[in-house]
Protein backbone atom coordinates (compact mmCIF):
# COMPACT_ATOMS: atom_id res chain seq x y z
CA UNK A 1 0.00 0.00 0.00
CA UNK A 2 2.24 3.03 -1.37
CA UNK A 3 2.98 5.33 -3.94
CA UNK A 4 5.52 4.49 -6.23
CA UNK A 5 7.36 6.07 -9.28
CA UNK A 6 9.49 3.99 -11.18
CA UNK A 7 11.65 6.09 -13.49
CA UNK A 8 9.10 8.10 -14.45
CA UNK A 9 9.55 10.14 -17.50
CA UNK A 10 7.00 12.91 -18.57
CA UNK A 11 7.27 14.97 -22.13
CA UNK A 12 4.59 17.20 -22.80
CA UNK A 13 3.84 17.92 -26.46
CA UNK A 14 6.46 14.96 -27.36
CA UNK A 15 7.59 15.05 -31.12
CA UNK A 16 6.15 18.93 -31.64
CA UNK A 17 8.45 21.86 -31.66
CA UNK A 18 6.77 22.62 -28.32
CA UNK A 19 8.33 19.35 -26.23
CA UNK A 20 9.30 20.20 -22.96
CA UNK A 21 10.72 17.41 -20.80
CA UNK A 22 8.52 17.82 -17.14
CA UNK A 23 9.80 14.88 -15.35
CA UNK A 24 13.21 13.49 -15.88
CA UNK A 25 13.60 10.13 -13.98
CA UNK A 26 11.58 10.42 -10.86
CA UNK A 27 11.93 7.17 -8.78
CA UNK A 28 9.73 7.83 -5.39
CA UNK A 29 8.13 5.85 -2.92
CA UNK A 30 5.58 7.32 -0.41
CA UNK A 31 4.93 5.26 2.31
CA UNK A 32 0.94 5.02 3.30
CA UNK A 33 -0.15 6.97 5.81
CA UNK A 34 2.79 9.65 5.67
CA UNK A 35 2.01 13.40 5.34
CA UNK A 36 4.42 14.18 2.42
CA UNK A 37 5.84 17.93 1.29
CA UNK A 38 6.57 18.22 -2.34
CA UNK A 39 8.85 21.48 -3.02
CA UNK A 40 10.48 23.30 -5.66
CA UNK A 41 10.37 26.32 -7.64
CA UNK A 42 8.12 27.15 -10.12
CA UNK A 43 8.15 25.00 -13.41
CA UNK A 44 10.34 22.31 -11.55
CA UNK A 45 7.85 19.42 -11.93
CA UNK A 46 5.84 19.36 -9.25
CA UNK A 47 2.00 19.46 -10.90
CA UNK A 48 3.33 17.26 -13.23
CA UNK A 49 4.02 14.87 -10.61
CA UNK A 50 0.94 14.90 -8.92
CA UNK A 51 -0.71 14.68 -11.59
CA UNK A 52 0.41 11.07 -12.24
CA UNK A 53 -1.04 9.68 -9.16
CA UNK A 54 -4.22 9.67 -10.61
CA UNK A 55 -3.69 8.82 -13.93
CA UNK A 56 -4.64 12.64 -14.86
CA UNK A 57 -1.40 12.56 -16.68
CA UNK A 58 0.06 8.97 -18.14
CA UNK A 59 3.96 8.34 -18.07
CA UNK A 60 6.05 8.82 -21.46
CA UNK A 61 8.65 6.35 -19.82
CA UNK A 62 8.53 4.68 -16.81
CA UNK A 63 6.10 3.01 -14.05
CA UNK A 64 4.07 4.71 -11.78
CA UNK A 65 2.31 1.96 -8.50
CA UNK A 66 -0.39 3.28 -6.65
CA UNK A 67 -1.60 -0.23 -4.60
CA UNK A 68 -3.13 -2.17 -6.78
CA UNK A 69 -2.86 -0.17 -9.81
CA UNK A 70 -0.32 0.27 -12.52
CA UNK A 71 0.36 2.22 -14.71
CA UNK A 72 2.61 1.70 -17.49
CA UNK A 73 4.44 4.43 -20.31
CA UNK A 74 2.59 3.41 -23.58
CA UNK A 75 -0.29 1.51 -22.19
CA UNK A 76 -3.99 3.18 -21.68
CA UNK A 77 -5.15 1.99 -18.14
CA UNK A 78 -8.46 0.27 -18.25
CA UNK A 79 -10.11 1.13 -15.38
CA UNK A 80 -9.76 5.08 -14.29
CA UNK A 81 -12.09 5.52 -11.74
CA UNK A 82 -11.67 3.70 -8.95
CA UNK A 83 -7.82 5.20 -9.36
CA UNK A 84 -9.53 8.49 -9.15
CA UNK A 85 -11.72 7.71 -6.14
CA UNK A 86 -8.68 6.87 -4.35
CA UNK A 87 -7.04 9.67 -4.71
CA UNK A 88 -8.61 12.47 -4.39
CA UNK A 89 -6.69 15.38 -6.17
CA UNK A 90 -7.43 19.16 -5.29
CA UNK A 91 -5.98 21.36 -7.78
CA UNK A 92 -4.86 25.10 -7.16
CA UNK A 93 -7.27 27.17 -6.53
CA UNK A 94 -9.80 24.37 -7.05
CA UNK A 95 -12.74 26.83 -6.05
CA UNK A 96 -13.05 27.57 -10.06
CA UNK A 97 -14.11 24.10 -10.45
CA UNK A 98 -17.62 25.12 -8.82
CA UNK A 99 -20.59 24.81 -11.29
CA UNK A 100 -23.54 23.38 -9.34
CA UNK A 101 -26.29 25.82 -7.92
CA UNK A 102 -26.30 24.42 -4.53
CA UNK A 103 -23.48 23.49 -2.26
CA UNK A 104 -24.57 20.42 -1.18
CA UNK A 105 -24.96 18.98 -5.28
CA UNK A 106 -21.44 20.28 -5.77
CA UNK A 107 -20.13 18.23 -2.97
CA UNK A 108 -22.16 15.23 -4.05
CA UNK A 109 -21.24 15.45 -7.20
CA UNK A 110 -17.75 13.75 -6.96
CA UNK A 111 -19.36 10.66 -4.91
CA UNK A 112 -22.10 10.10 -6.98
CA UNK A 113 -20.35 10.00 -10.12
CA UNK A 114 -18.18 6.90 -8.44
CA UNK A 115 -21.59 5.40 -7.85
CA UNK A 116 -22.77 6.60 -5.06
CA UNK A 117 -26.48 6.95 -4.26
CA UNK A 118 -27.36 10.02 -3.73
CA UNK A 119 -28.83 9.58 -0.19
CA UNK A 120 -25.55 8.11 1.26
CA UNK A 121 -23.68 11.11 -0.72
CA UNK A 122 -26.10 14.05 1.00
CA UNK A 123 -25.60 11.98 4.28
CA UNK A 124 -21.66 12.36 3.30
CA UNK A 125 -21.83 15.99 2.39
CA UNK A 126 -23.03 16.92 5.84
CA UNK A 127 -19.98 15.35 7.69
CA UNK A 128 -17.99 16.49 5.20
CA UNK A 129 -19.07 20.01 5.44
CA UNK A 130 -18.68 20.25 9.00
CA UNK A 131 -15.10 18.59 9.09
CA UNK A 132 -14.09 22.22 6.60
CA UNK A 133 -15.44 24.37 9.30
CA UNK A 134 -19.27 25.30 7.33
CA UNK A 135 -22.57 24.46 8.88
CA UNK A 136 -25.28 22.77 7.64
CA UNK A 137 -27.28 26.14 6.63
CA UNK A 138 -24.70 26.38 3.83
CA UNK A 139 -25.82 23.63 2.43
CA UNK A 140 -28.80 25.42 0.26
CA UNK A 141 -26.57 28.15 -0.39
CA UNK A 142 -25.68 28.83 -4.03
CA UNK A 143 -21.48 28.57 -4.01
CA UNK A 144 -21.21 31.68 -5.78
CA UNK A 145 -22.39 34.11 -3.31
CA UNK A 146 -19.61 33.03 -1.22
CA UNK A 147 -16.02 34.50 -0.12
CA UNK A 148 -12.83 33.13 -2.33
CA UNK A 149 -11.77 31.60 1.28
CA UNK A 150 -15.23 29.70 1.67
CA UNK A 151 -15.16 28.79 -2.11
CA UNK A 152 -11.95 27.02 -1.10
CA UNK A 153 -13.61 25.07 1.79
CA UNK A 154 -16.52 24.09 -0.15
CA UNK A 155 -13.92 22.63 -2.65
CA UNK A 156 -12.05 20.72 -0.77
CA UNK A 157 -14.97 19.48 1.11
CA UNK A 158 -16.38 17.99 -2.88
CA UNK A 159 -13.25 15.83 -3.13
CA UNK A 160 -13.08 14.92 1.15
CA UNK A 161 -17.04 13.37 0.38
CA UNK A 162 -15.32 10.63 -2.07
CA UNK A 163 -13.56 9.52 0.67
CA UNK A 164 -9.81 8.93 -0.50
CA UNK A 165 -7.49 6.70 0.88
CA UNK A 166 -4.87 9.61 -0.79
CA UNK A 167 -5.33 13.20 -0.68
CA UNK A 168 -3.14 15.28 -3.31
CA UNK A 169 -2.91 18.63 -2.37
CA UNK A 170 -1.79 21.46 -5.18
CA UNK A 171 -0.48 24.76 -2.74
CA UNK A 172 -4.38 24.10 -0.43
CA UNK A 173 -3.30 27.39 1.47
CA UNK A 174 -2.54 29.65 -1.67
CA UNK A 175 -4.32 33.26 -0.86
CA UNK A 176 -6.18 32.20 2.15
CA UNK A 177 -5.82 34.55 5.55
CA UNK A 178 -3.14 32.30 8.52
CA UNK A 179 -6.24 31.37 10.40
CA UNK A 180 -7.73 30.01 7.66
CA UNK A 181 -4.34 28.34 6.01
CA UNK A 182 -4.31 26.93 9.56
CA UNK A 183 -7.62 25.51 9.79
CA UNK A 184 -7.02 24.32 6.51
CA UNK A 185 -3.68 22.63 7.42
CA UNK A 186 -4.87 20.59 11.00
CA UNK A 187 -8.20 19.22 8.46
CA UNK A 188 -5.47 17.55 6.78
CA UNK A 189 -3.91 16.25 9.60
CA UNK A 190 -6.92 14.99 11.05
CA UNK A 191 -7.29 13.30 7.92
CA UNK A 192 -3.89 11.55 7.64
CA UNK A 193 -4.36 10.51 11.05
CA UNK A 194 -7.16 8.51 10.43
CA UNK A 195 -4.40 6.28 8.26
CA UNK A 196 -4.67 7.97 5.34
CA UNK A 197 -1.81 9.45 2.74
CA UNK A 198 -1.22 13.32 2.16
CA UNK A 199 1.07 14.79 -0.46
CA UNK A 200 0.93 18.67 0.08
CA UNK A 201 2.51 20.88 -2.35
CA UNK A 202 3.76 24.15 -0.59
CA UNK A 203 5.78 26.96 -0.35
CA UNK A 204 5.76 27.78 3.15
CA UNK A 205 8.25 25.92 4.84
CA UNK A 206 6.59 26.84 8.11
CA UNK A 207 3.67 24.58 6.85
CA UNK A 208 6.34 21.82 5.34
CA UNK A 209 7.99 22.03 9.54
CA UNK A 210 4.88 22.07 11.41
CA UNK A 211 2.76 19.06 9.22
CA UNK A 212 4.80 16.83 6.84
CA UNK A 213 6.99 14.24 7.94
CA UNK A 214 8.56 13.52 4.56
CA UNK A 215 9.86 16.35 1.96
CA UNK A 216 10.60 15.90 -1.64
CA UNK A 217 12.73 18.76 -3.51
CA UNK A 218 12.35 18.71 -6.69
CA UNK A 219 14.29 21.04 -8.74
CA UNK A 220 14.34 21.08 -13.22
CA UNK A 221 12.02 18.01 -12.99
CA UNK A 222 14.51 15.80 -10.96
CA UNK A 223 14.05 14.57 -7.31
CA UNK A 224 16.57 16.14 -5.56
CA UNK A 225 15.71 14.98 -2.08
CA UNK A 226 13.62 12.85 -0.69
CA UNK A 227 13.74 12.30 3.12
CA UNK A 228 12.62 13.41 6.60
CA UNK A 229 11.57 17.02 6.99
CA UNK A 230 14.23 17.53 9.83
CA UNK A 231 16.45 16.16 8.15
CA UNK A 232 16.49 18.60 5.14
CA UNK A 233 16.18 21.74 7.22
CA UNK A 234 19.32 20.63 8.92
CA UNK A 235 21.34 21.67 5.40
CA UNK A 236 21.48 25.06 5.87
CA UNK A 237 23.67 25.28 2.74
CA UNK A 238 21.71 23.65 0.34
CA UNK A 239 18.38 25.18 1.26
CA UNK A 240 20.54 28.38 0.71
CA UNK A 241 21.83 27.12 -2.69
CA UNK A 242 18.27 26.64 -3.71
CA UNK A 243 16.75 30.07 -2.07
CA UNK A 244 14.24 28.08 -0.03
CA UNK A 245 13.83 29.73 3.71
CA UNK A 246 14.06 28.08 6.56
CA UNK A 247 11.30 28.21 8.94
CA UNK A 248 11.42 30.83 11.20
CA UNK A 249 11.54 27.99 13.88
CA UNK A 250 14.05 26.30 13.10
CA UNK A 251 16.27 29.36 11.64
CA UNK A 252 16.16 30.66 15.01
CA UNK A 253 17.45 27.71 16.78
CA UNK A 254 19.97 27.29 14.24
CA UNK A 255 20.87 30.70 15.27
CA UNK A 256 20.67 30.39 18.78
CA UNK A 257 22.89 26.93 18.50
CA UNK A 258 25.77 28.59 16.41
CA UNK A 259 25.93 31.48 19.40
CA UNK A 260 26.71 28.26 21.55
CA UNK A 261 23.31 27.11 22.74
CA UNK A 262 22.48 23.51 22.45
CA UNK A 263 18.66 23.05 21.39
CA UNK A 264 17.16 20.33 19.40
CA UNK A 265 16.94 21.46 16.32
CA UNK A 266 14.15 19.45 15.20
CA UNK A 267 12.08 21.38 17.49
CA UNK A 268 8.33 22.50 15.57
CA UNK A 269 6.60 24.24 17.77
CA UNK A 270 6.96 27.95 19.83
CA UNK A 271 5.68 26.52 23.28
CA UNK A 272 8.02 23.51 23.04
CA UNK A 273 11.03 26.01 21.93
CA UNK A 274 10.22 28.42 24.69
CA UNK A 275 10.35 25.18 27.08
CA UNK A 276 13.55 24.39 25.60
CA UNK A 277 15.22 27.86 26.45
CA UNK A 278 13.78 27.73 29.49
CA UNK A 279 11.48 30.85 30.03
CA UNK A 280 7.87 31.49 29.79
CA UNK A 281 5.72 31.91 26.86
CA UNK A 282 3.09 35.07 27.88
CA UNK A 283 1.38 35.29 24.15
CA UNK B 1 -2.35 19.87 -26.63
CA UNK B 2 -1.14 17.31 -29.14
CA UNK B 3 -3.55 18.36 -31.93
CA UNK B 4 -2.85 21.11 -34.69
CA UNK B 5 -5.49 23.42 -34.91
CA UNK B 6 -6.58 25.81 -37.37
CA UNK B 7 -4.95 29.39 -36.16
CA UNK B 8 -2.66 27.88 -34.22
CA UNK B 9 1.15 29.58 -34.60
CA UNK B 10 3.93 27.56 -35.25
CA UNK B 11 7.47 29.35 -34.24
CA UNK B 12 9.59 27.96 -37.08
CA UNK B 13 11.79 30.57 -38.66
CA UNK B 14 11.14 30.72 -42.15
CA UNK B 15 11.28 33.01 -45.43
CA UNK B 16 7.31 33.28 -45.29
CA UNK B 17 7.52 33.79 -41.26
CA UNK B 18 9.50 36.62 -41.87
CA UNK B 19 7.34 38.09 -44.34
CA UNK B 20 5.61 41.27 -43.84
CA UNK B 21 2.28 40.86 -42.31
CA UNK B 22 0.42 42.84 -44.43
CA UNK B 23 1.62 41.20 -47.49
CA UNK B 24 0.47 38.09 -46.36
CA UNK B 25 -3.14 39.24 -45.24
CA UNK B 26 -3.04 41.02 -48.58
CA UNK B 27 -2.03 38.05 -50.38
CA UNK B 28 -4.30 35.92 -48.77
CA UNK B 29 -7.23 37.85 -49.53
CA UNK B 30 -6.26 38.33 -53.44
CA UNK B 31 -5.62 33.91 -53.00
CA UNK B 32 -8.92 33.98 -51.80
CA UNK B 33 -10.81 35.91 -54.58
CA UNK B 34 -8.63 33.89 -57.21
CA UNK B 35 -9.84 31.10 -55.75
CA UNK B 36 -13.91 31.78 -56.86
CA UNK B 37 -12.38 32.19 -60.38
CA UNK B 38 -13.10 29.61 -62.66
CA UNK B 39 -9.70 28.90 -64.71
CA UNK B 40 -10.34 25.58 -65.01
CA UNK B 41 -8.01 22.36 -63.43
CA UNK B 42 -5.23 24.38 -65.01
CA UNK B 43 -6.32 27.80 -62.82
CA UNK B 44 -6.36 24.89 -60.13
CA UNK B 45 -3.12 23.63 -60.71
CA UNK B 46 -1.33 26.73 -60.80
CA UNK B 47 -2.70 27.74 -57.42
CA UNK B 48 -2.26 24.43 -55.83
CA UNK B 49 1.61 24.55 -57.08
CA UNK B 50 1.66 28.15 -55.70
CA UNK B 51 0.50 26.71 -52.32
CA UNK B 52 3.03 24.04 -52.43
CA UNK B 53 5.69 26.79 -52.96
CA UNK B 54 4.54 28.44 -50.00
CA UNK B 55 4.07 25.13 -47.24
CA UNK B 56 7.85 24.26 -48.60
CA UNK B 57 9.16 27.59 -48.01
CA UNK B 58 7.52 27.93 -44.39
CA UNK B 59 9.12 24.60 -43.17
CA UNK B 60 5.86 23.31 -41.90
CA UNK B 61 5.10 20.10 -42.94
CA UNK B 62 2.20 18.70 -45.06
CA UNK B 63 0.85 16.40 -42.15
CA UNK B 64 0.66 19.70 -40.12
CA UNK B 65 -1.91 21.08 -42.76
CA UNK B 66 -3.36 17.67 -42.83
CA UNK B 67 -4.21 17.48 -39.53
CA UNK B 68 -5.58 21.54 -39.31
CA UNK B 69 -7.95 19.88 -42.10
CA UNK B 70 -9.59 17.21 -40.61
CA UNK B 71 -11.79 18.74 -38.81
CA UNK B 72 -12.61 19.99 -41.93
CA UNK B 73 -13.77 16.51 -43.30
CA UNK B 74 -16.65 16.05 -42.66
CA UNK B 75 -18.06 19.54 -43.55
CA UNK B 76 -16.43 18.38 -47.01
CA UNK B 77 -18.09 15.44 -47.53
CA UNK B 78 -21.38 16.36 -46.50
CA UNK B 79 -20.51 19.32 -49.52
CA UNK B 80 -19.75 16.93 -51.90
CA UNK B 81 -22.69 14.23 -51.61
CA UNK B 82 -25.35 17.30 -51.83
CA UNK B 83 -23.78 18.51 -55.15
CA UNK B 84 -23.25 14.85 -56.39
CA UNK B 85 -27.10 14.40 -55.41
CA UNK B 86 -28.81 17.53 -56.26
CA UNK B 87 -27.09 19.05 -59.45
CA UNK B 88 -28.17 17.95 -62.77
CA UNK B 89 -26.35 19.90 -65.45
CA UNK B 90 -24.21 18.28 -67.97
CA UNK B 91 -25.02 14.55 -69.33
CA UNK B 92 -25.68 11.63 -67.57
CA UNK B 93 -22.67 10.17 -66.38
CA UNK B 94 -23.98 7.05 -64.20
CA UNK B 95 -26.94 5.31 -62.52
CA UNK B 96 -27.58 4.15 -58.95
CA UNK B 97 -31.11 3.00 -58.71
CA UNK B 98 -33.03 6.27 -58.85
CA UNK B 99 -29.88 8.18 -58.33
CA UNK B 100 -28.50 10.02 -61.58
CA UNK B 101 -25.50 11.32 -61.29
CA UNK B 102 -24.66 14.40 -64.13
CA UNK B 103 -21.16 15.54 -65.23
CA UNK B 104 -21.61 19.12 -64.71
CA UNK B 105 -22.29 17.69 -60.72
CA UNK B 106 -18.74 15.57 -61.06
CA UNK B 107 -16.92 18.77 -62.22
CA UNK B 108 -19.08 21.06 -59.64
CA UNK B 109 -18.09 18.72 -56.31
CA UNK B 110 -14.51 18.50 -57.79
CA UNK B 111 -14.05 22.41 -57.67
CA UNK B 112 -15.82 22.78 -54.40
CA UNK B 113 -13.34 20.36 -52.28
CA UNK B 114 -10.17 22.12 -54.47
CA UNK B 115 -11.59 25.10 -53.48
CA UNK B 116 -11.83 24.21 -49.84
CA UNK B 117 -8.82 22.38 -49.55
CA UNK B 118 -6.89 25.10 -50.84
CA UNK B 119 -8.31 28.07 -48.69
CA UNK B 120 -7.75 25.59 -46.06
CA UNK B 121 -4.19 24.77 -46.76
CA UNK B 122 -3.70 28.91 -47.67
CA UNK B 123 -5.65 30.35 -44.13
CA UNK B 124 -3.59 27.36 -42.18
CA UNK B 125 -0.16 28.36 -43.81
CA UNK B 126 -1.11 32.54 -42.88
CA UNK B 127 -2.08 31.80 -39.10
CA UNK B 128 0.68 29.42 -39.02
CA UNK B 129 3.82 31.37 -40.11
CA UNK B 130 2.50 34.68 -38.58
CA UNK B 131 1.75 35.70 -34.82
CA UNK B 132 -1.40 36.46 -33.76
CA UNK B 133 0.09 39.92 -32.31
CA UNK B 134 1.57 40.81 -35.72
CA UNK B 135 -1.72 39.53 -38.10
CA UNK B 136 -3.76 42.29 -36.11
CA UNK B 137 -1.17 44.54 -36.51
CA UNK B 138 -0.89 43.68 -39.96
CA UNK B 139 -4.60 44.58 -39.90
CA UNK B 140 -4.80 47.45 -38.39
CA UNK B 141 -2.03 49.42 -40.58
CA UNK B 142 -3.96 47.70 -43.91
CA UNK B 143 -7.44 48.74 -42.68
CA UNK B 144 -5.40 52.23 -41.65
CA UNK B 145 -7.01 54.17 -44.40
CA UNK B 146 -10.29 53.61 -43.32
CA UNK B 147 -9.77 55.30 -40.11
CA UNK B 148 -10.20 58.82 -42.09
CA UNK B 149 -13.73 57.44 -43.21
CA UNK B 150 -14.78 56.97 -39.14
CA UNK B 151 -13.97 53.31 -39.36
CA UNK B 152 -13.02 52.35 -36.00
CA UNK B 153 -9.40 50.53 -37.04
CA UNK B 154 -7.85 50.64 -33.41
CA UNK B 155 -11.19 49.53 -31.55
CA UNK B 156 -11.46 46.52 -34.28
CA UNK B 157 -7.64 45.55 -33.92
CA UNK B 158 -7.89 45.32 -30.60
CA UNK B 159 -10.41 43.09 -29.79
CA UNK B 160 -8.94 40.90 -32.62
CA UNK B 161 -5.79 41.14 -30.81
CA UNK B 162 -7.53 40.47 -27.43
CA UNK B 163 -9.60 37.98 -28.29
CA UNK B 164 -6.85 35.90 -30.26
CA UNK B 165 -4.61 36.70 -26.72
CA UNK B 166 -7.35 34.43 -24.78
CA UNK B 167 -7.36 31.54 -27.01
CA UNK B 168 -4.07 29.97 -25.17
CA UNK B 169 -5.62 30.87 -21.89
CA UNK B 170 -8.91 29.76 -22.30
CA UNK B 171 -7.96 26.53 -23.87
CA UNK B 172 -5.63 25.72 -20.87
CA UNK B 173 -8.14 26.89 -18.40
CA UNK B 174 -10.40 24.35 -19.84
CA UNK B 175 -7.95 21.65 -19.74
CA UNK B 176 -7.37 22.47 -16.08
CA UNK B 177 -11.28 22.57 -15.29
CA UNK B 178 -11.26 18.95 -16.67
CA UNK B 179 -8.82 17.57 -15.08
CA UNK B 180 -10.00 19.13 -12.23
CA UNK B 181 -13.90 17.60 -12.90
CA UNK B 182 -11.90 13.90 -14.39
CA UNK B 183 -10.47 13.88 -10.86
CA UNK B 184 -14.34 14.19 -9.57
CA UNK B 185 -15.22 10.89 -11.47
CA UNK B 186 -16.16 13.11 -14.66
CA UNK B 187 -16.02 10.86 -17.98
CA UNK B 188 -15.55 13.49 -20.65
CA UNK B 189 -14.69 10.52 -23.33
CA UNK B 190 -17.15 8.25 -22.35
CA UNK B 191 -20.70 7.36 -20.81
CA UNK B 192 -24.51 7.79 -21.70
CA UNK B 193 -26.04 10.91 -23.17
CA UNK B 194 -26.79 12.30 -19.68
CA UNK B 195 -23.76 11.61 -17.88
CA UNK B 196 -22.24 13.56 -21.29
CA UNK B 197 -24.41 16.63 -20.57
CA UNK B 198 -23.46 16.58 -17.21
CA UNK B 199 -19.92 16.39 -17.89
CA UNK B 200 -20.39 19.15 -20.21
CA UNK B 201 -21.98 21.64 -17.99
CA UNK B 202 -19.40 20.74 -15.27
CA UNK B 203 -16.78 22.04 -17.87
CA UNK B 204 -18.66 25.07 -19.17
CA UNK B 205 -20.40 26.63 -16.23
CA UNK B 206 -16.64 27.45 -14.61
CA UNK B 207 -15.00 28.36 -17.96
CA UNK B 208 -17.15 31.00 -18.18
CA UNK B 209 -17.28 31.78 -15.20
CA UNK B 210 -13.52 32.35 -14.93
CA UNK B 211 -14.00 34.28 -19.02
CA UNK B 212 -16.15 36.57 -17.55
CA UNK B 213 -14.24 37.53 -13.96
CA UNK B 214 -11.03 37.50 -16.89
CA UNK B 215 -12.72 40.00 -18.75
CA UNK B 216 -14.00 42.28 -15.82
CA UNK B 217 -9.80 42.08 -14.31
CA UNK B 218 -9.01 43.45 -18.02
CA UNK B 219 -11.14 46.00 -18.20
CA UNK B 220 -10.13 47.17 -15.00
CA UNK B 221 -6.31 46.91 -15.64
CA UNK B 222 -7.16 48.74 -18.69
CA UNK B 223 -9.10 51.30 -17.66
CA UNK B 224 -6.54 52.20 -14.58
CA UNK B 225 -4.02 52.51 -17.22
CA UNK B 226 -5.78 55.16 -18.49
CA UNK B 227 -6.79 53.66 -21.73
CA UNK B 228 -8.10 55.63 -24.11
CA UNK B 229 -8.79 53.60 -27.76
CA UNK B 230 -8.73 57.33 -29.75
CA UNK B 231 -5.11 58.67 -28.28
CA UNK B 232 -2.51 58.41 -30.72
CA UNK B 233 -0.15 55.37 -29.90
CA UNK B 234 3.35 54.74 -31.29
CA UNK B 235 4.44 50.70 -31.63
CA UNK B 236 7.49 49.49 -30.40
CA UNK B 237 6.79 46.86 -32.87
CA UNK B 238 7.21 48.24 -36.57
CA UNK B 239 6.14 46.44 -39.25
CA UNK B 240 9.36 46.61 -42.05
CA UNK B 241 8.94 46.00 -45.79
CA UNK B 242 11.95 44.54 -47.18
CA UNK B 243 13.40 43.06 -50.37
CA UNK B 244 12.16 40.04 -49.60
CA UNK B 245 8.43 41.28 -49.22
CA UNK B 246 8.61 42.79 -52.67
CA UNK B 247 9.73 39.92 -54.61
CA UNK B 248 6.85 38.28 -52.83
CA UNK B 249 4.78 40.22 -53.88
CA UNK B 250 5.67 40.33 -57.44
CA UNK B 251 5.84 36.78 -58.06
CA UNK B 252 2.45 36.57 -56.49
CA UNK B 253 0.89 38.64 -58.07
CA UNK B 254 1.77 37.08 -61.01
CA UNK B 255 1.03 33.76 -60.54
CA UNK B 256 -2.87 35.25 -59.01
CA UNK B 257 -3.81 38.06 -62.52
CA UNK B 258 -2.70 34.85 -64.44
CA UNK B 259 -5.52 32.43 -63.31
CA UNK B 260 -7.49 35.30 -63.49
CA UNK B 261 -6.70 36.03 -66.83
CA UNK B 262 -6.84 32.72 -67.53
CA UNK B 263 -10.40 31.92 -66.22
CA UNK B 264 -11.41 35.04 -68.92
CA UNK B 265 -9.66 33.94 -71.79
CA UNK B 266 -11.42 29.90 -71.12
Amino acid sequence: MSIEFKKVNYIYGENTPFSYIALKDVSLKIPQGSFTALIGHTGSGKSTLIQHINALLLPSNGEVDIDEFVIRAGEKPEVLKPLRKKAGLVFQFPEYQLFEETIEKDIIFGPMNFGMSEEDAKERAHKVLNLVGLDETYLDRSPFELSGGQKRRVAIAGILSMEPDILVLDEPTAGLDPQGAKEMLELFKKFQESGKTVIMVSHDMNHVLKYCDHVVVMNHGEVERYCDVDELFSERDYLESMSIDLPVITDFIQELNMGGFHINPSIKDIDELVNAIGGEYNG
Amino acid sequence: MDSMIIGRYLPLNSFIHKRDPRLKIGLLLLFLIAVFFDAGFIGYGILAAYVILCLLLSKISFKDVMKAMKPMIVMMLFLALFNLLFLNTGSVVCTLGPVKIYSGALKQTAYILIRLILIISMTTLLTACTKPLDLTLGLEKLFGPLKKVGFPTHEIAMMISIALRFIPTLLEETQRIMKAQASRGVDFQEGTFKEKVSAIVSLIIPLFISAFMRADDLANAMESRNYNPEATRTRYHQVKWNLGDTLSLVVSLVVISSVIALSFIL
